[in-house]
This record gives C-alpha cells, structure tokens and sequence, in this order.
C-alpha cells in the first residue's frame, strides 16, 4: 500500500466516519435529555432529507430550503414526543425502544407509498468536482459534512453548557424528578429535545442526500451510528464523533486490506471488545465503583 | 357372487364415470370453471425493491388487459402477490405460501436471483410450473428442470459470453477490472465474465473487487481497480450503488469506460447518476427501453401512465415492460393449453411456443422440450448525450451453453 493509497483512504474514512457522527450526535440528543434511545431516528434522517427533496421540487432557493427543512423537522420531532413518547415515558425501556422501533418502521412504510424505492440525489450549491489536495481527491461534500459536524458539536457543547435551556436538559437527564422539584418544565424539556434531535437528523439527512443519495433505506446508518455512539460513549457528544469518525476509518481500512465480507464483521467485533474492556465507551464517564 | 342387477350396475357406474370429462384425474389445484390462480413474488421492499415493485405492477398491467379482452378459454386470471424481501428464505416462505395456502396455479417470478435461488428445490419438488421473468440465476434452467421456465432474461453463463465478447472484441480492451456486488446476481454475471474471458480469449481480470449490497463507499475498491491499471471496468449491482460508484471513480481520477449489467441500462441508473453515466456501456434486456420514442414503447407507456398515474420518476422501468411481456407469454400458453388446463398441457404449450412476443416491445420467446431459456437476445447500449442508444454491434461467437441444449 503507497502512502498516497494510504492516505486517501483515512480521509475516504473521516469522510464516511463524518456521516456516522452526526448521525450519532443526533441519537445522543434524546438520550441525553430524557434517557429514550431512538430507534427511528435513522428514520428522521431520511425524513428530513425527502422533506428538503420537496421543499426543493417546489423551487426554494437552497438558502431558504434548508431553514425551512430543519423547521418542519423540528416540528416533526415535537409532534413525536408528544403524540409516541410522552404517554410512555414511564414505561420500561424495553417498551419505550419498541415504541420508537414501530415508528421508524410506520415511517419508513409511508415514504415508500410515495417515492418507493427509487433514489434520488439533492443538488447542492457546494456539491462540485472533486478538490485536489496534492496527490489527493476529496469530494466539497465530505468537506461541508466534516465541517458542519465540527461547528454543531461546537454549538452543542456551549448549548448544554452555557443556555438555561441546555442545563435543564442536563438536569432532567440527571433526574427528572429532582429537576421538576426544582421548577424545571421537564415536558417542555422533553419536547425541545425531541425537535432538536429531529432537527439535527434532518440536517444529517440533507448533508448525505448530495453524496449518497436519497431512498427509504437511508435510515440503516442508525446501526453504524448507534455503534459509534457507544463506542464513543453513549450521550457523549464528544464521544459520538470521535466513535464515528474512529469507526469509518477502520471500516475503510478493512475494506482495503481485508475486503467487503470482513468490512462488515469488524465494526461490531470492535464494539464488543471495547465494550469488554471499557462498557461505558471510550469517552464515556467511569461508573461509580460501589 | 354378485347377481346380475348388481353387475349391471356396477359396469353401468363404471362406464359413465370413465366418459365424464376430466373424470380420470382430480381437477387441478389453482383452476376452476371462471378462473385461474397465478402465485407471483418479488422484493417490494428492501434495496431490490425496484425489480418487484415494477414486476408486480407489470404483470397486474397485463392480467387487467386479458381479462378485460376475456380472460384465457373464459377463466379470469386472477394473481396473488407476495413479497420476498430479496431474501432466498422469504422466497421460500412466500411461494410455500402461495402453493400450499393460496393453492394457486401456476408461480410467476418477478424476484431476483437472491430471491429465486431459495425457491428452486421446493419448487421442482412440487413440479408446479414456475415461469421465470427476470432473475438469472443458472439454477433456474441448467440442470434442466420440466416445471422450470426463464422469460426475460437469459442465463447468467450467456451474460458471460456476451459480455465477453462485447468488451474483448467489441471495446477493444484485453486489461479488465471487475467491481461487483457480493450478492447473487452481480456475483454470478462477475464469475461468467471471468470465466469466459478466460476460456474465450485466455484473459483474467487485472483485479476483481467486491462490495455490500446498500455500500455507500467505494474507495477501497476504486483505489485498488486504479492501482490495476485497467482499460474498462465492468460493474454489476444496484443502479444506485452504480451511481454512487462511478462517481466516486471520476473523484478519484478513475477515469476509464464503464461496462454495466443490465439492471443499470435503465432510465433510472441514468437519473441517480447525472452527467458521469456519459459514455457507460451495457446490454439491454429488452428491444426498446421505457424512455424511447418508439411509437409502439409510447403507446405502451401512455396505456401504464393511465393505470399508474401517481407513481414516481423512474418508472416504469425494463421490469415493468419484462413482466408485462411475460405475462402474456404465459397467457398464451395458457390459451393454447387449452380448456384442459394442467400443469403437464401448459408446460406442452410453452415447449410449443415458437417466437411468441406481444409486440414490439418484447423480445420473442421460444422454448423448446429440451430448452427452457426463453430469450437468448440482449441489445447493447451505450449512453450519448443522456439516453441509452443502441450499438449496432452482434455476437458472432456461438454459444457455449446453447451446445448443450442440442
């Protein structure tokens, strides 16, 4: 293997890694807030990115098109933690993880009545001929998914840090009845989280449309996300992209030097020996010794 | 002993029961008096969904029309579908489904290879006949199976030979990479072009990669095809891992011609992949594809726009147009068979069927006793400036695998 072979497939690998890690960022949301792993979240990536192949049909400018698309994909999520979520917040997990299993399904079935199983590709301003950087090729996609990945964990951390309404998140993922006590609105938390993480996945969702293309099985990429989400740390923002970023490149790797029948064995043979060695992910906080 | 009366009468019985038509054998499963029962199957979901989905409305196309113009000898077709997922262990499910609850008639396949490779035992076990549409795998026709029949498409191995021949002789190329998917079909078209290139021309391909079916990335496989140094690329998979692959390819400064199987010569594969598609070769299972100008595909596509009015871009595609055609292929043999319909008069009637084609834009079928493949013609195209256009280019190497049908 050359060097330049070499180095092109670490950035084919932050680049694909980059896909993983804002979806996982997105999974990390809800949990963080009111401890509910979404399994349709894979599915509001794929909804946010039909909702801005609409919006673009329609005619929106991109600049306008993509506001309007985190929006109603926040809308969306309020609508979901209102109507699926909130009744079951008491549940045991088991059913909560069914419910939102269901509805990714129910989800991915109505977009099918539509679009069925055609794909189709975003234009996007940015989008354009691969940039050389010496000897090597990088797609402007991959660049505008790393970067916009980069400047939303940027804007999260100070979100959970520095807003009131981050802090509540953090106080309710804490204890929700402790944060109640204590004057928290815990449904309107609950709710804001939900459209955050929707509208995080929409963006997601609208970033991949240009590279990968759009079709209802856009939302398989939960199973890399949530496994870089773990691996990382599950409800560490930081932890979900260094997990994702970590997983596309070995997966890359394993591409090149094992082929495409190992590329798949390897992530979650990765996931389980970290998780023997570390369970709570590579940057996830040590559990109390008792 | 019995007495004479009693004799009488049991000779009587005898005798009446033996003229009474059809009083030989018991009535056959799937066909009554108005109607006969078609079992159908395919992916209407997962990655392939875009080959049943197509298939199933296809043929439904077909079906409305014959019943409408009568049905078959007064029966009206009536078809149940059921989906397979592409996997070969819910086509197995489905068609035990069809045959065992369903008691249908006759199977007609509009699922893939993956999917048909796990219906095939069951299905010779049974001796229904199941009519093949679109998947191409050699199991289906080869070891030769009485009940087994291929429409559409032809056999994987003379996939091989052409494509062979086309890319050698045709494109001039004897440096051949190979990227394919690691599923049934684009796996068994890689195999038949590698064998053939090595029996026919004494070739093997400078690299042969692989990839997932749903795989996003194909910069492993697009390094180590660049680092081979070939002079074409023959890629076999989904349109959109064929979209997603070639341009992936011109990213990376792979610039050499692509050669596609025959799923990507669609509109579809031309819509996903853009400006890039410019000048990728393949073989068109089909005379005209859905987007010609063809007077005969234009009245057949306003006539499907009519039954399909909401259905999205990229449709109909060559499955539409494949099951559709296959579907009166079937009908007519059914029609031959006459009124005295069974599995062993229909099977008769399409081992009689002898350049059959609805119309122009079907290939024509043929089978013989011995010859189960229906069609054994594939087109080759080329895109220019958007469109698929036909090469005026022919095989002239026999067939290896027609010797043994001989």
């Amino acid at each position: 293997m050359t060097w330049r072979i070499a180095s092109q497939l670490a950035l084919s690998g932050l680049s694909v890694g980059s896909i993983y890690a804002i979806v996982a960022l997105s999974l990390a949301i809800p949990f963080k807030a009111s401890r509910v792993l979404n399994f349709a979240q894979g599915e509001l990536v794929t909804l946010g990115a039909y909702i801005a192949l609409v919006l673009t049909s329609y005619g929106l400018p991109y600049a306008v098109m993509v506001p309007a698309t985190l929006l109603i994909a926040a809308a969306s999520g309020l609508l979901i933690e209102r109507l699926v979520v909130r009744p079951i917040i008491g549940a045991p997990e088991f059913t909560l993880v069914i419910a939102t299993f269901a509805l990714g399904l129910i989800i991915r079935a109505l977009i099918r009545i539509h679009w069925q199983d055609n794909v189709f590709f975003l234009p996007a301003p940015y989008a354009g001929p691969a940039l050389a950087v010496g000897p090597l090729r990088v797609n402007p996609s991959y660049l505008v998914i790393i970067a916009s990945t980069g400047i939303l964990t940027a804007l999260l951390v100070l979100f959970f840090q520095r807003t009131k309404l981050g802090k509540a998140m953090r106080a309710v993922s804490f204890d929700p009845t402790a944060a109640r006590m204590m004057g928290i609105r815990v449904n309107t938390v609950f709710g804001s989280a939900w459209a955050l993480s929707a509208a995080i996945g929409a963006l997601a969702g609208l970033l991949l449309a240009p590279v990968i293309g759009i079709n209802p099985e856009l939302g398989h990429l939960i199973i890399k996300a949530l496994i870089a989400a773990v691996i990382g740390g599950f409800g560490s923002l930081g932890g979900a992209i260094f997990g994702g970023l970590l997983l596309g490149v070995l997966e890359t790797y394993t591409g090149a030097l094992f082929g495409a029948a190992l590329k798949e064995i390897i992530p979650f043979a990765i996931l389980i020996a970290i998780l023997l060695v570390r369970p709570q992910g590579l940057w996830g906080a040590t559990p109390a010794r008792v | 002993m019995l007495g004479a009366n009693k004799l009488f009468l049991a000779v009587a019985t005898g005798l009446v029961l033996a003229a009474a038509p059809g009083a030989a054998h018991a009535a056959e499963q799937g066909v009554t008096a108005d109607s006969i029962a078609i079992g159908a199957f395919g992916p209407i979901t997962g990655p392939a969904a875009y080959i049943g989905l197509a298939g199933r409305d296809g043929a439904a196309m077909a079906i409305k029309e014959i019943n409408a113009a009568g049905g078959i000898n007064g029966r009206k077709l009536n078809m149940t579908f059921e989906d397979d997922g592409h996997s070969p262990a819910r086509a197995l499910a489905a068609v035990k489904k069809l045959v065992d609850d369903d008691k249908v008639f006759v199977l007609f396949n509009v699922a893939g290879s993956n999917g048909t490779i796990g219906t095939i035992d069951y299905v010779k076990e049974k001796g229904i006949v199941m009519y093949v549409s679109f998947a191409s795998a050699p199991g289906v026709t080869w070891p030769f199976a009485k009940n087994l029949f291929r429409g559409g498409t032809t056999e994987v191995p003379r996939y091989g030979e052409l494509y062979a021949e086309y890319i050698v002789d045709g494109m001039k190329a004897k440096r051949i990479g190979i990227l394919s998917g690691r599923e049934e079909y684009p796996k068994n078209e890689g195999d038949a072009l590698t064998r053939h290139l090595q029996s026919w021309y004494g070739i093997a391909p400078v690299k042969r990669a692989e990839f997932n079916i749903g795989d996003k990335d194909f910069t492993p496989q697009i390094l180590g095809l660049q680092e081979a140094n070939p002079q074409v690329i023959a890629f076999f998979g989904n349109p959109a891992e064929a979209a997603i692959a070639l341009r992936q390819a011109r990213e990376l400064g792979l610039n050499k011609p692509f050669f596609v199987g025959t799923t990507m010569v669609d509109q579809g594969f031309l819509n996903a992949a853009g400006p890039v598609a410019e000048g990728v070769s393949g073989f068109a299972l089909i005379p005209l594809l859905p987007d010609s100008s063809d007077p005969a595909m234009k009245a057949w596509h306003a006539k499907w726009s009519a039954d399909y009015p909401n259905l999205p871009p990229n449709r109909p595609n060559i499955f539409d147009v494949l099951a559709y055609s296959d579907m009166y292929v079937l009908a007519e043999a059914m029609r031959h068979a006459g009124n005295d319909l069974t599995t062993a008069s229909l099977i008769n009637a399409l081992e009689n069927l002898h350049d059959y084609r609805v119309g122009p834009i079907a290939t024509p079928r043929t089978f013989t006793k011995i010859n189960h493949i229906g069609n054994l013609r594939l087109q080759p195209m080329q895109v220019k400036h958007g469109e698929w256009v036909q090469v005026p280019w022919e095989s002239k190497r026999p067939s290896d695998i027609l010797q043994r049908y001989h």
